[in-house]
């Protein structure tokens, strides 16, 4: 026989351990008209969105969205598709938080992730972002909504504008949201030119927009060498997790990194090849990084316009 | 041309409302609007014009992807014998439906397949089409129809800052043909310009951007030219070329561009005094 009072008292001990280590995080299931969220780590708060291009059907939720909540304020990071899905993520915070909603950050300048900035205008927050945001969105901005009013459908659509950041990020720079900072770093051209790693120090827990896309094809609108260097260095960077542009809620570094690593080097090493051979552009994309195939959803929709991208990049090496 | 690009080019503004990355509506609402009776008498009058006859023929892609980056390539079978004299290129529904004029000299080369490619913006549903001008003063026109939209409005400059810190940058490549005695010989001019048709809105500034694009470029082999081409917007950013010419003694290629500005770009297939 062993003695009751120990095990008790070390089932306590470790229970009580165990509680420490894995706080209580909450799901918030969608509501009415509140998305659905999830707790990631305290007070992180991730939306996860659907691995489809844009229709009426998903209204725009097609990216993820976060928010991280402080002791003073909350901060948004994205803000999903359109302006009733940007309403559904401000009534999720509403549905855990009260406090003010000071920052509206985006990670970068595509539609799916900035086209719900207009339902947070009603609490004046300050709109950040990457130095080159105001205009490369700028010079976007009819196309975007040209294009995603035709995509989502009037009712979807309804209420959508571009909504422009007030807060230039040139540096690393934090944001005070009460007892945490978010640190805010501009990249050099990747995945676009003007995309914005977020970390939530308190959690070190990295948002990287569409620097890591998981499952989601990845889409080229920057630079494919850029893009390739910042993943090797991201890849050393320690977080306790990654949340992805599209993807799950949480990854892992660097391990996360690798399918996207590997689809971007099987387009690159194709097309150098290819352009060495003195090919044409329609021809490589016809063939080139088409072995990926089978390892992504969307490809069909975005493969070729990658593989273009890619190309007219690297020929001028 | 003056009216037809006028009215073209405000009819623009409302295509360019209409243009999406993602082709969904339907051809038919554009071609009740044809436009290529007017183009066709501006460019060239009363001439007669052979359609579909073989001697010249268009490749376009089955499917656009990028509007901005359209691939086009017209071919002259070897079956054509002589020379050819000019070669242009329509897209009906751009704000500038002309692509280009080439005009070919000299040394523009015969007794083998002679080629053209570029890379051009499709504004909207359109007829592209290819008009080759042969020896004896006669016109060839091929077409096909694109289901592309938003390449005019579309800002195709992915990476502005570096592009403009490269600008004026060109790469001239000779193709050396598998059989050095072949009489046609391939190469390709590419050039570091935003080609900026002034259709691009900063809603940043308001302001569009001013139009800056590739006007004329002059090539020539061992000092004979090869063609001139006068170009249009519609050719994408960081204009690239690949064409023909006749082989020559020494097939050194000199590139000269002039954009809209006045400002001159020049370009050698090997460096000077090699
Ligand atoms: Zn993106």
């Amino acid at each position: 026989m062993c003695t009751p009072n120990l095990i008790s008292r070390k089932t306590f001990l470790t229970a009580g351990l165990a509680l420490a280590a894995t706080p209580f995080l909450r799901y918030i299931p969608a509501q009415a008209a509140a998305m659905d969220v999830t707790e990631v780590a305290p007070g992180v708060f991730v939306h996860q969105g659907r691995y489809e291009v844009q229709s009426p059907g998903n209204r725009g939720d097609i990216s993820n969205a976060s928010f991280v909540v402080g002791s003073e304020a909350v901060a948004v990071i994205d803000t999903s598709g359109s302006a009733v899905m940007g309403q559904e993520l401000r009534d999720a915070i509403r549905a855990v938080t009260n406090k003010p909603i000071r920052y509206v950050i985006n990670t970068h300048m595509h539609p799916d992730h900035v086209l719900g900035n207009v339902a947070f205008k009603q609490d004046k927050p300050t709109f950040v972002g990457h130095y080159k945001l105001a205009r490369s969105l700028g010079t976007r901005a009819n196309s975007y909504i040209t294009a995603n009013k035709q995509m989502l459908g009037d009712a979807a659509f309804e209420g959508t504008e571009i909504v422009l950041p007030t807060l230039a990020i040139k540096e690393a720079t934090t944001l005070d949201l009460g007892d945490r900072t978010l640190l805010l770093e501009p990249q050099a051209t990747a995945h676009t030119d003007n995309d914005l790693i977020v970390t939530d120090t308190k959690t070190n827990t990295l948002f990287i927009g569409d620097l890591l896309f998981s499952v989601h094809v990845p889409t080229i609108d920057g630079s494919i060498k850029g893009w390739l260097a910042l993943l090797d260095e991201m890849g050393k960077r320690k977080a306790a997790r990654v949340v992805p542009g599209h993807g799950p809620k949480t990854m892992e570094l660097p391990q996360a990194l690798e399918p996207e690593q590997r689809y971007l080097s099987a387009i690159a090493g194709d097309v150098r090849r290819q352009i060495m051979e003195g090919k044409t552009l329609a021809e490589a994309t016809r063939t080139a990084g088409f072995s990926e195939k089978d390892a992504w959803k969307l490809f069909d929709q975005y493969h070729v316009r990658n593989v273009t991208a890619a190309f007219a990049e690297l020929e001028w090496e | 041309m003056l009216t037809a690009f006028k009215s073209l080019a405000r009819s623009c503004g409302l295509a360019a409302l209409a243009a999406s990355m993602v082709v969904l509506a339907s051809p038919s609402a554009h071609a009740e609007e044809d436009v290529w009776p007017i183009l066709k008498e501006q460019t060239f009058g009363d001439r007669t014009i052979i359609e579909e006859d073989g001697l010249v023929v268009l490749e376009t892609p089955s499917k656009v992807e990028d509007a901005a980056l359209v691939p086009l390539t017209v071919r002259i079978p070897p079956s054509v014998r002589g020379k050819i004299k000019s070669l242009t290129l329509f897209i009906d529904n751009n704000p500038d439906p002309k692509v280009a004029t080439l005009n070919f000299g000299p040394a523009a080369g015969t007794g083998g397949e002679r080629s053209f490619s570029t890379r051009v913006r499709v504004d909207n549903f359109s007829h592209v089409r290819a008009i080759l001008e042969t020896e004896d003063g006669s016109l060839h026109m091929t077409k096909k129809f694109l289901a592309a939209a938003g390449g005019c409005a579309a800002m195709q400059a992915k990476d502005p800052d570096a592009d403009t810190a490269d600008m004026g940058k060109m790469i001239v490549r000779k193709f050396t043909p598998a059989l050095q005695s072949s009489p046609v010989w391939a190469a390709q001019v590419m050039v570091k310009h935003p080609n900026h048709n002034g259709m691009q809105l900063n809603i940043n500034t308001a302001e569009f951007i001013p139009a800056q694009y590739v006007k004329e470029m002059t090539v020539t082999r061992d000092g004979e030219l090869v063609f001139k081409l006068d170009g249009t917007f519609s050719i994408s950013t960081n204009p690239n070329f690949r064409f023909t010419f006749g082989r020559g003694e020494e097939n050194n290629l000199d590139v000269v561009i002039t954009d809209t500005d006045g400002t001159e770009f020049k370009g050698q297939s090997q460096p000077k005094g090699s």
